[in-house]
């Protein structure tokens, strides 16, 4: 591939990645909506499969903020897809999602003590949306990099 | 204070009618980090900013002033 094309072709992996982090962000977001796990009080989900299944969903999404992956392409290739604009995005998104992860720590831990959530459940309600807003954000910097080029 | 980074990169790019993705090429980047700081949503930094001037036959002064 001459450097031309590795340019192009990173270019494409890049704008992909992007598209695809929001699809997979909303097609996760939309599971909870659908079949969200339903936590017992003794802090086992009433479906553990459902509970096992959310959490692996949420930390193969998470995989993606990580400057790494795409070991098939090479490392050119890689290096262009994960440059320093996609760092710093990678950052901006994370931090994004730790705000998110605060105000719904403190927003749980200011409920009246009656209403009982168990561990995993906290974690549940913590987790999905910052998980969701961290790759949104994420795949919207993407995108708006290389938007007007 | 209140100072904003100003970008002549996308002028000197084409005054060498260069493509965002030769340019890229030269650098040795990708063609989204060249969009991004042409178009002033990232700022660069020190040693990509001396790789630019580089590439362009200029220097960081002449790409990037505060105003």
């Amino acid at each position: 591939m001459s450097p031309q094309n590795v340019v192009e072709f990173a270019d494409r992996i890049s704008r992909r990645r992007a598209l695809g982090t929001a699809l997979a962000t909303i097609v996760f977001l939309a599971i909870q909506v659908v079949v969200r796990p339903v936590f017992r009080t003794d802090g086992y989900a009433a479906s553990d499969l459902g509970a096992h299944m959310w959490a692996l969903n949420a930390a193969l999404l998470l995989l993606l903020l990580l400057p790494a992956g795409g070991f098939v392409w090479g490392r050119r290739v890689r290096t262009l897809v994960n440059d320093e604009v996609s760092r710093n995005n990678s950052r901006t998104a994370m931090a994004a999602g730790f705000w998110v992860a605060m105000v719904i720590a403190l927003g749980l831990y200011a409920l009246p003590a009656s209403r009982g959530f168990n561990a995993r459940e906290a974690i549940y309600l913590i987790a999905t949306p910052t998980t969701g807003v961290a790759l949104l954000a994420f795949a919207w910097l993407e995108s708006r990099a290389h938007r007007g080029g | 204070v209140g100072e904003q980074l100003v970008s002549r990169l996308r002028e000197e790019r084409t005054r060498r009618n260069l493509t965002q993705a030769q340019l890229a090429e030269l650098v040795g980047v990708s063609r989204k980090t060249i969009n991004t700081v042409e178009n002033g949503i990232f700022i660069p930094s020190t040693v990509l900013s001396l790789r630019l001037a580089r590439a362009l036959g200029t220097t960081v002064e002449e790409l990037f002033q505060l105003r």
